[in-house]
């Protein structure tokens, strides 16, 4: 039985029922490679009931349900491969709780990083996000899809934020995950029957369930903190730096930005795009900058503690120092030529999106991001370095992000790839490299973790036992294949 | 008691892998295996001549291959098998039908302690103490271990339990896995994070894509036998070689040797004791401390103190009947992981929020003889070996809820009722009756914490068995009546904690159900453990299932219909 629209403004209204072709073209396809599928419906949602009863309806009519919260993933994650219904999530937009006392906060799907941190910084808390999230990101997918936070160096605070969960399950039911799995209030992880099952659910881009309610955890904002630059000729320099900083658990946020996305974030003609793609345009600040930093700088920040916040930092900074004179480098507050760095990053730290601007360079950016061992990252560098260079991509126009992750145990690498995609033959050529690439990448080490596209193929083909249960446990809750599919291995 | 034989020619297949010296069906060993510690049940069993806790074989393979050619004779025949490392728990057969038990025992190795990716890889036998000691010597370690003692196997652990007493820093077990090597039921071979995909190491614990480690975790072994687990590893500032005497603190009753209970505090780490006048101050500081970003360990230790720090049971009992420890308590582990001048800040924050908090700091000056007897604690913090000494009497039941600091008080609360109900089976039940809980700091921030009481019932006695027992279901259903907290009180991933609280979820058991049958479809995996199937439901003791209908009746909860 085909669904019809109808059926779809018996649970939403005619109003929030959309069908209108320039309407669906805004959903068939968004700033990645994935190529154009359109949707038959896009529906908005503004209450739990509502998901519970369209995926009850979807099984019944076999029809595919595409969630949508921001359509700011970059990957084609929210793209209908297989048709059927868009549901927005936008509006389930609400924070509906934050707890001062225990250090959380409740959001439904719609809630976006920009929207969460002016709420809790009103209250003297902060979010940590992803450098690079957008704006307007939803926070519930982004911690879904475990984009991993700034602070993702530090073990403690960077790396298990989400706390209880509600969704529903492919059969339209409704369940919790977390303390609050049996009727009372939410404030942690653990449950049901004292588990973290919640962790099916991550990564799985909408496909395994409707995340409907999501608690994360929240921090302070301590005002005192204070950034500190070191600078490398090579990615490789910088690993021994970085290994004995992390080991010596000295301060909070620490990556790496190679030129190339420090001069974007750093340009003073470029702004944050409202959508992606974007239209590319000329930088002067951009193009100076990039001749006159480092290649690759690395970048700390000291953070102080509710409690005696100067104390804290002084003895961090004096570690620190000691760390950089055994290894005879140069800590600097701020890069020569470079005004105001500091506080730069500082915002950035708290609103990381500044890094954006990169989509003004040729309107769409392609990331090769996956996870990797600290060793082995600048190989990895050097594999994509020599891809680019056989075919004919500058390497000097392609962004470096590195991310240390619990203290360096691994690395989040994201490289970025740039492209017009009004040029046809641009979009051909980079999209061909883009592919080999990653490819190359995944022959050398590199973990896709999250494979999106196109990468799905290349990771799963690796993970036989792995890829075969999780087929097994998408038949077993999804029967009738409705959520997403067409994405990971389903 | 006759228990259930293996048709011979599945002896003769197991017999074929492991050769004969490593398989049994002696009854005289079998039996060995049949008995439990943290299981009421299971004694009770033996006091009802009920066989149907002991296995038909033990065998004890001594490689991953062994175990999955095991598995593949057990599947081949459909017998259900059951694998365990120590044994305290969930080493028995879980139905009345020939049973192979698989004791991981000879595979007790640490694999690998890899400084670069600051992981290790332990075969499921391998032991806290055993990785500690290898870690170390590179300025590495796990991140504590559990109050059950450094005996416990880390692989034992991911399916159920890992809590340690420096888990406010490094969290509970899980999140410190990097990669599980599965045997699944079904004879398959599975890797977890980065080792999923072909090739890869094992660095990162997420994924590929959906993340199957949660799944694995809540199942109580039932997903497979663990060959292989890397953990994360930490920074350690305590030396290669921890001061520990050359000997455990034993458990026997009347045993008593001052040597082992005055080990100082590792290198580069500080163990403070706080007393508090009353239950809110106690909370309030832990609040306050977790919230200041400082320690790595804050625990409220109550009655444990007078098991873990008294030489003999005696002394034990008597400091318990004097509440000679205080009954409201913090203890802070500290590390200069940055410097050593992270201790003095340390210290210096600490001292400030007791000030406010009205708490006092044990010290030479204020209860010293207090102070000095808690001495075996600043070791035990780190790496537990006086934990043995719960084990004095049976260890056989207790509760477990999670929520915020206040859960505590409120667990507390259903304790004492609970005991008031039944009556306590040994002095020490009342640990968190009348003081505090044991409080465990399991998150850096304080968001959560878990609060446990224990019962120590006499093994011998049906009817203090029986006790154990009501109490701990009591407070259990209670708990899941009153929804306060979460249903972690009631024990864990395993029935009938499972099926027999659907309002966990709603229905958790219903999503187990599709979850067991994808790993186990023939259903040999410890069997009606983490969940019951709509068979075993109906096959299950009747006075068990009765049992909870009359206490969920009493809570005005509806009946578990079979």
């Amino acid at each position: 039985m085909a669904l019809e629209k109808k059926q779809l403004a018996a649970i939403f209204g005619s109003e929030r029922v959309l069908d209108d072709v320039n309407v669906l073209e805004q959903y068939a396809r968004d700033q990645s490679f994935a190529p154009r599928r359109m949707p038959d419906f896009v529906v908005f949602a503004e209450k739990v009931e509502e998901v519970t009863h369209l995926v009850k309806l979807a099984n019944e009519t076999l029809t595919p349900l595409i969630p949508y919260s921001s359509g700011l993933n970059f990957n084609g994650a929210a793209l209908p491969d297989h048709g059927g219904v868009i549901l927005n999530l936008t509006r389930m937009n609400k924070i509906l709780q934050v707890d001062e006392e225990n250090w959380s906060a409740m959001v439904e799907p719609g809630v976006t990083f920009e929207q969460l941190q002016a709420a809790l910084m009103k209250k003297g808390f902060r979010m940590m996000i992803p450098f690079g999230a957008a704006p307007k990101r939803s926070v519930l997918t982004s911690l879904l899809e475990r984009d991993p936070v700034m602070a993702a160096p530090s073990f403690e605070y960077g790396n298990f934020l989400i706390m209880d969960t509600e969704l529903v399950l492919p059969d339209g039911e409704l369940f919790k995950t977390g303390i609050w799995c049996a009727g009372g209030k939410p404030g942690g992880p653990m449950g049901p029957v004292r588990n973290v099952i919640f962790r099916l659910w991550t990564g799985a881009q909408g496909t395994l369930g409707i995340m409907t309610k999501m608690g994360v955890q929240i921090n302070p904002f301590i005002r005192q903190r204070k950034m500190f630059f070191l600078s490398f000729n090579e990615l490789s320099d910088a690993l021994e730096p970085l290994k004995r900083i992390q080991r010596r658990e000295i301060g909070m946020e620490c990556f790496l930005l190679n030129r190339f996305n420090l001069a974007a974030l750093l340009s003073e003609e470029w702004g944050v795009p409202d959508s992606f793609p974007a239209v590319p345009r000329p930088s002067e600040s951009f193009e100076n900058l990039k001749s006159i930093l480092p290649p690759w700088i690395l970048a700390l920040c000291i953070n102080g503690a509710p409690r005696h916040p100067e104390e804290k930092i002084a003895y961090e900074v004096k570690a620190l120092r000691e760390v950089c004179r055994g290894l005879n480098l140069e800590l600097t507050e701020s890069l020569p030529r470079v005004r105001g760095l500091e506080r730069v990053l500082l915002n950035e730290i708290l609103h990381p999106w500044g890094i954006l601007k990169k989509f003004n360079y040729r309107g769409s950016v392609h990331a090769l991001t996956f996870k990797s061992s600290l060793k082995d990252i600048a190989g990895l560098e050097a594999v994509l370095k020599e891809t680019c260079s056989a075919r004919g991509y500058s390497t000097s126009a392609v962004g470096g992000y590195i991310l240390p992750l619990e203290r360096g145990r691994a690395v989040h690498a994201e490289f970025d790839l740039h492209c017009d995609l009004s040029d046809g033959p641009e979009t051909d050529r980079v999209k061909r490299l883009w592919l080999t690439a990653s490819e190359k990448l995944i022959n050398r080490g590199a973990y896709f973790d999250r494979p999106y596209g196109p990468w799905a193929d290349m990771v799963y083909q690796r993970a036989g036992n792995y890829t075969s249960k999780l087929r097994e446990i998408k038949r077993a809750l999804d029967p009738q294949g409705i959520l997403n599919p067409g994405k990971l291995c389903f | 008691m006759i228990p259930a034989a293996l048709p011979p020619e599945v002896y003769r297949a197991l017999e074929n892998v492991v050769g004969t010296e490593w398989i049994s069906q002696d009854r005289a060993i079998v039996e060995t295996y049949s008995k439990l510690s943290l299981d009421a049940e299971g004694f009770l069993k033996k006091h009802r001549r009920n066989p149907s806790s002991i296995p038909a074989c033990v065998v004890l393979p001594g490689s991953g291959d062994e175990v999955q050619s095991i598995v593949r004779i057990a599947l081949r025949y459909r017998i259900p098998f059951v694998a365990f490392t120590n044994g305290q728990m969930m080493s028995a057969p879980t139905q009345p039908v020939p049973t192979i038990a698989i004791h991981l025992s000879r595979m007790n190795r640490v694999l690998k302690i890899d400084a670069t990716h600051l992981t290790a890889t332990l075969e499921p036998y391998a032991d806290y103490g055993q990785l500690m000691a290898e870690a170390a010597k590179l300025g590495l370690w796990n991140g504590g271990t559990p109050l059950a003692t450094t005996l416990c196997k880390l692989s034992s652990q991911a399916a159920f339990a890992g809590i340690w007493q420096t888990s406010k820093k490094y969290g509970l077990l899980d999140r410190n896995i990097v990669d599980i090597k599965l045997v699944l039921p079904t004879g398959e071979v599975m890797h977890t994070g980065s080792p999923a995909i072909a090739g890869l190491t094992d660095f990162w614990e997420y994924g590929p894509g959906p993340d199957l480690l949660g799944v694995i975790r809540a199942s109580a072994g039932t997903t497979g036998i663990i060959t292989e687990i890397t953990v994360k590893l930490h920074t350690w500032v305590g030396g290669e070689v921890l001061p520990e005497p050359e000997a455990g603190r034993p458990s026997i009753p009347g045993y008593c040797d001052e040597r082992f209970d005055h080990a100082p505090p590792p290198p580069g780490h500080e163990v403070y004791w706080i007393e508090f006048p009353d239950y809110d101050s106690e909370i309030q500081a832990y609040r306050e401390i977790a919230h200041a970003g400082i320690a790595i360990g804050l625990n409220a230790s109550g009655v444990y103190s007078a098991y873990y720090c008294s030489p003999t049971q005696a002394m034990t009992e008597e400091r318990v009947r004097e509440q000679f420890f205080p009954s409201f308590n913090l203890y802070v582990i500290v590390a200069g992981i940055v410097s050593g001048e992270q201790i003095a800040y340390e210290e210096k924050v600490l001292r400030d929020i007791a000030g406010e908090c009205g708490g006092r700091f044990l010290s030479g000056e204020y209860k010293p003889e207090v102070l000095q007897a808690l001495a075996p604690w600043n070791l035990d913090c780190i790496r537990n070996v006086c934990g043995y000494r719960m084990n004095r009497r049976m260890y056989a039941g207790g509760s477990l809820p999670s929520g915020t600091p206040e859960v505590a008080k409120y667990h507390s609360r259903i304790w004492k009722e609970a005991l008031e109900r039944f009556g306590e089976t040994h002095i020490t039940d009342r640990g968190g009756a009348d003081t505090t809980t044991f409080i465990y700091g399991i998150e850096p921030s304080g968001r959560y914490t878990l609060s446990e009481t224990d019962i120590y019932p006499d093994p011998i006695d049906p009817e203090s068995l029986e006790k154990c027992i009501a109490i701990t279901l009591y407070s259990a259903v209670k708990n899941a009546a009153e929804r306060q907290c979460t249903p972690f009180g009631l024990g864990g991933p395993a029935e009938p904690f499972v099926t027999f609280f659907p309002e966990q979820g709603p229905n958790v058991h219903l999503l187990l159900r599709r979850l067991r049958k994808v790993f186990d479809p023939e259903g040999v995996c410890s069997p009606g453990r983490q969940v019951l199937t709509e068979e075993e439901l109906k096959a299950f003791p009747a006075h068990t299932v009765e049992g909870i209908n009359a206490l969920r009746e009493l809570f005005s909860m509806k009946r578990i219909e079979r």
